[in-house]
């Protein structure tokens, strides 16, 4: 079919992932924390900058948090070159429909584009080389709403009605959002930008605190977390400068 | 027959006509620079004729719809698969026409059992910097021109001329300044294209036309108004100001219409 970026990149002999062998590989360590939750104006997305071989800190600066066109972002979590790999075909499969077809790429289509390449990375997934367990939020112009989907490695989707939670830090922070969203001051979906904000931040420490591969805030460094928002009006990240005050002020526990 | 050199060369030349012929009523397409980017402007009656290319790379083109197309398909995939194998700043314009797709209008136009393309298509390029911007034009034969600040596709070459005479004269600043300057370069084209379709002449008809009468905005505006009746004007940006990396933009009809004078604004939607 017309318009199918992938599909030519395939006709060019191209191949997503190395194929492993099926089963053989070690247990698989998706060694981050991200999450996306649903706020008053839309969708927050956040990630750790962290990235780990083993118990080693690989880099602490990595965007875990890809903004893939104006009007979506994949969050990553496992395997930082095929998801690098994929955020790529992505954005350019979208980019080529939309110029090719000169219409957007509907969101279900998005979706399934994205399905579609971890379905051909299976093996390289379970192989240990190319485990991928993203997060993709965005704004469905058809229904006007932004929304949140994720994946297991083998490219099954869910959607998150409320949140979704991805990588090793995530079982921390599940429990917390369940709580926060059921019995908080106001569930997450009636929070303002700011609040919003200031809850992310206090998760994304939470599981540093308890995974040693996600990286917590680091203030000497002037390191923070990366956190975008999806609106009708496309996707827009937090300046570190807005993140510093709100931590300093909100989440920080010593000044 | 066409073996023998002779019957080639005639045969090309056959050709030439045949495609004259055939873009003689095609409608002129304008490409301006001004300080935040690159206008393209043209007028269309329904089927687009401005598009998108890539990130930094618009195109515009007179002639047969479906050849039109299939030469864009040719350029968006070139550019695609380069900009995902290599990187973003490799898509460069001249090496998608040069490499690219003027080898292969070349050969369907010298292949004389086979049809060429009929077509003539204008390649804007937005540079990172103001200044930088550049235009490539094709021909149906595969020869291109490298251009900067302006450039456009009319029937003739002729015509051309005149249209790139009207721009030389005329300095464009802002985006309002592009507008106007474009579409009363479209008129002087559209004018000289007409006049020569009237006379019935070759090549050189479009000298017919007094540049007085060119020069003087009024009697274009009053083509425009003509021309606006039976078309609409088509614009398309690629505006460095414009967030992330894709850089083109349709300019839609009410941000047109507070650009042009009143009495051309009502039939743009």
């Amino acid at each position: 079919m017309q318009g199918d970026f992938y599909q030519l990149l395939k006709e060019q002999g191209y191949v997503l992932g190395s194929s492993g062998q099926a089963g053989t590989g070690q247990e698989l360590t998706i060694a981050t924390t991200i999450l996306a939750f649903k706020y008053r104006d839309g969708v927050l997305v956040a990630g750790d900058r962290r990235a780990t071989a083993g118990n080693m800190v690989m880099y602490d600066r990595t965007d875990k948090v890809l903004e893939i066109d104006r009007y979506s972002v994949m969050a990553i979590a496992g395997v930082p070159a095929t998801a690098y790999e994929m955020a790529r075909i992505l954005e350019h499969s979208f980019k080529y429909y939309r110029r090719t077809q000169l219409q957007e790429l509907s969101f279900e289509g998005k979706l399934r584009a994205l399905s579609k390449l971890l379905k051909e990375n299976v093996a390289a997934a379970l192989a240990g080389t190319g485990a991928v367990a993203p997060i993709f939020a965005g704004y469905d112009a058809g229904q006007e709403a932004a929304k949140i989907y994720f994946y297991d490695i083998l490219g099954a989707e869910f959607e998150g009605v409320e949140y979704a939670v991805s990588g090793s830090g995530s079982s921390t922070i599940r429990g917390i959002l369940h709580y926060l969203n059921t019995w908080g001051e106001q569930p997450l979906n009636a929070m303002p930008e700011e609040q919003a904000t200031v809850q992310a931040l206090r998760l994304l420490t939470s599981a540093a605190e308890f995974d040693s591969a996600t990286g917590g805030v680091n203030r000497e460094a002037g390191l923070y977390p990366i956190i975008k928002f999806i609106t009708g009006s496309g996707v827009r990240m937090m300046p570190d400068l807005q993140l510093r005050s709100l931590f300093e002020s909100r989440v920080s526990r010593s000044t | 027959m066409y073996e023998e050199p002779y019957r080639w060369v005639e045969a090309v030349g056959n050709r030439r006509q045949y495609l004259d012929d055939q873009l003689k009523e095609g409608t002129p397409v304008v490409g301006v620079a001004y300080e935040r980017g690159i206008l393209l402007m043209t007028m269309s009656k329904g089927t687009p004729k401005l598009y998108e290319i890539y990130d930094r790379l618009a195109l515009g083109g007179m002639g047969h719809p479906a050849d039109l197309e299939k030469l864009r398909f040719n350029l968006l995939e070139m550019a695609h698969v380069e900009g995902f194998n290599r990187s973003v700043s490799d898509v460069t314009g001249s090496r998608l026409v040069k490499y690219g797709i003027t080898p292969a209008i070349k050969q369907a136009f010298e292949e004389v059992f086979k049809a060429p393309f009929i077509v003539k298509i204008l390649l804007a390029e937005l540079g990172k910097k103001s200044g930088k911007d550049g235009f490539l034009t094709i021909n149906y034969d595969g020869t291109f021109e490298e251009k900067s600040r302006y450039a456009v596709l009319a029937a003739t070459s002729a015509v051309e001329e005149k249209m790139m005479g009207y721009l030389r004269q005329q300095s464009i600043v802002s985006l309002k300044d592009a507008v106007d300057v474009a579409v009363r370069s479209w008129a002087v084209g559209d004018r000289a294209q007409r006049s020569a379709l009237e006379d019935g002449q070759g090549h050189d008809e479009a000298r017919t036309v007094p540049d007085q009468q060119v020069i003087d905005a009024e009697a274009l505006y009053t083509h425009l108004r003509r021309c606006i009746a039976e078309k609409t004007i088509e614009c398309a940006l690629l505006d460095r100001h414009v967030q992330g990396p894709s850089k083109y933009r349709a300019l839609k009809a009410d941000e047109l219409r507070t650009m042009l004078p009143t009495d051309l604004s009502p039939s743009l939607a």
